[in-house]
């Protein structure tokens, strides 16, 4: 059985089995095939171009999931859009993806020109109907299941293509590896327009399990979190470390308190030594891993568990082992393998990556090459593997930064920055905290004339415009006037410069 | 202890003008966020010995220099 066949096979074992749990709105597997069933229905009669992708615009309530499955019942790609997300970025996205559709679960801030729109209303009433559906033409093999769009370089977003066999490969090693049971219920936090998403998702909804979803608005407000937390009786954890860190605020999130809560897998940015650390002196029985993979080989591809020896031997915490059907090899800029013990880029190949970016021939080939003759994926991430066999984590070799788990080309912010009108010229830069992660951007400003009494007041109204044009965690967090910024020899902005003025 | 938390939310946010403004709305300024707020916490912890209930935190009443001020003297 396929990805789409094993979740709908749970809505005939066991009907009521409850799928979705949005703060206590549970919704069950029957629920979730009616549903998905509801709108491949509604977009096979659309009679759309075969296999052309499809947005999807909403947050994290159950309709989301729902229209997902629906969309790949049907054969098309879903590009997941979050709600946080500001209007120039949906016509970006539209714009680059040419969709055929777009589903807004949630209501749309601006008008996406010529696209045919499933609104809120008309999606009520789809779910309302019951429908029967044959998926015979569902996405298989090498068909694109999902995009993602991450950060690009020049400020315009990638769009990542996942087909079904990616994801298959991706399900396969989640399911072999960690020791997960079945009906297992998950942690669901990230949006859904971020891969790590993924984790939980398709992991959970393949085996009868159940997503409880922790919503960005409940994340923010730490009383509610905590008080929500308890009641989820969690037994999978799928998390940013930085999510962690604020649950590790709370004395009483331990193994006493949730006893169920067996598995942690963490993703998305690194995971420091002192927060596994504390995590497992909290959770001493519980089975942490440390994964790691970029979006273009779906969602992680590497994992070691997290025990007190390995704390014990590594001060930086290794990003693990390949999973069985995959190949990490490090190599350097000629493309050639280079011993244990010496660092270089991280080049992955195996059937978890992607065919490349949609509509974005010249960003594939400079990303995606062949090596020993299959199709691989140059990740710009510095590594090395050590006598162990463990991967180590070394850093960038370009502009690409994580803040709190969001990938970000340092380019694309001072795009967004210098789009903005009372911007004269800018540029930003990480700025590093003790534990090798980046804990804020700092935009560098040559600023307009302008008439504000001082610069709170300045940088408010930059941050206000620069949420109009970029995504909010791209905003920077700090602000630094100059008068002119540091040039190279060739006239370039020294980024390098400026990074030593924020970290010592 | 006054001197120490505007040091603190100074580094934090990186504003050199807070001394001058502590009735401003950190949240509402973008100067704050919930990762910056765990960072908070945690200075508040080691610089300030002061250990905030998480469970019981609630931003609006965190949400100027003054109020954590406040909230940090008082305890």
């Amino acid at each position: 059985m396929n990805v789409i066949q094993r979740i709908d096979s749970w809505a005939q074992r066991d009907p009521q089995r409850v799928a979705y749990n949005y703060l206590g709105k549970e919704n069950t597997y029957l629920e979730l095939k009616n549903y998905s069933d509801s709108v491949a229905a509604a977009i096979t009669n659309m009679d759309l171009p075969d296999k052309a992708p499809i947005i999807v615009y909403g947050g994290q309530e159950f309709e989301m999931i729902a229209v997902f499955l629906g969309i790949v019942k049907t054969g098309h790609a879903y590009i997941p859009i979050d709600s946080d997300s500001p209007s120039e970025r949906l016509v970006t996205i539209n714009r680059i993806a040419q969709p055929v559709a777009c589903i807004a679960v949630e209501e749309l801030p601006v008008e996406l020109a010529g696209l045919p729109v499933v609104t809120p209303a008309k999606l009520k009433q789809l779910f309302s109907e019951r429908v029967s559906f044959s998926a015979a033409n569902q996405v298989k093999g090498s068909d694109v299941f999902y995009i993602i769009f991450t950060s690009g370089t020049t400020g315009v977003p990638k769009g990542v293509q996942i087909s079904a066999q990616n994801l298959e490969s991706f399900l396969a090693w989640m399911e072999s590896d960690f020791g997960i049971k079945d009906e297992s219920t998950f942690l669901s936090q990230p949006p859904y327009s971020f891969d790590l998403s993924v984790m939980d998702l398709y992991p959970a909804l393949t085996r009868g399990g159940t997503l409880s979803v922790i919503p960005k608005k409940v994340t923010e407000d730490f009383r509610q979190l905590f008080s929500v937390l308890p009641q989820l009786k969690l037994n999978v954890w799928v998390s940013t470390p930085s999510f962690m860190d604020i649950c590790l605020l709370e004395k009483s999130f331990d193994e006493e308190h949730y006893p169920q809560l067996q598995h942690f897998l963490f993703c998305g940015e690194e995971l420091t030594h002192k927060t596994a650390q504390q995590l497992l002196q909290r959770f001493p029985h519980a089975a942490i891993y440390n994964t790691y993979g970029p979006t273009e080989t779906t969602v992680a591809v590497t994992q070691v568990q997290i025990t007190a020896d390995l704390l014990a031997k590594y001060e930086r915490l290794p990003i693990g082992k390949p999973k069985a059907d995959t190949k990490v090899v490090v190599v350097d800029e000629n493309l050639q393998e280079v011993a244990a013990g010496t660092a270089g880029e991280i080049l992955i190949y195996g059937p978890s990556v992607s065919q490349g970016y949609l509509n974005n021939p010249a960003k594939t080939k400079q990303a995606f090459v062949k090596f020993n003759e299959q199709n691989a994926y140059r990740t710009g991430d510095l590594g090395e593997f050590d006598e162990a066999g463990q991967l180590l984590y070394k850093g960038r070799l370009d502009f690409q930064v994580k803040l709190h788990g969001f990938r970000i080309e340092l380019e694309e912010v001072d795009y967004h920055l210098g789009k903005v009108g009372l911007v004269e010229q800018a540029a930003c830069v990480p700025k590093y905290g003790m534990d090798h992660k980046v804990s804020q951007l700092v935009a560098f400003v040559v600023a307009k004339h302008n008439e504000f009494k001082n610069n709170l007041e300045l940088t408010k109204a930059i941050k206000e415009q620069l949420a109009t044009l970029s995504m909010p965690y791209m905003i920077p967090q700090r602000f630094v006037y100059v008068d002119s910024l540091p040039l190279t020899t060739n006239g370039k902005v020294d980024r390098k410069h400026l990074f030593s003025e924020v970290n010592h | 202890m006054k001197e120490k938390v505007i040091e603190i939310l100074e580094d934090l946010t990186g504003s050199s003008d807070l001394a001058d403004n502590l009735d401003i709305n950190l949240f509402d300024e973008g100067l704050l966020d919930s990762m910056a707020t765990v960072q908070l916490l945690l200075e508040l912890q080691s610089q300030c010995g002061v250990e905030v209930p998480v469970s019981e935190f609630e931003r609006s009443e965190w949400d100027t220099p003054n109020k954590i001020i406040a909230k940090v003297e008082s305890m």
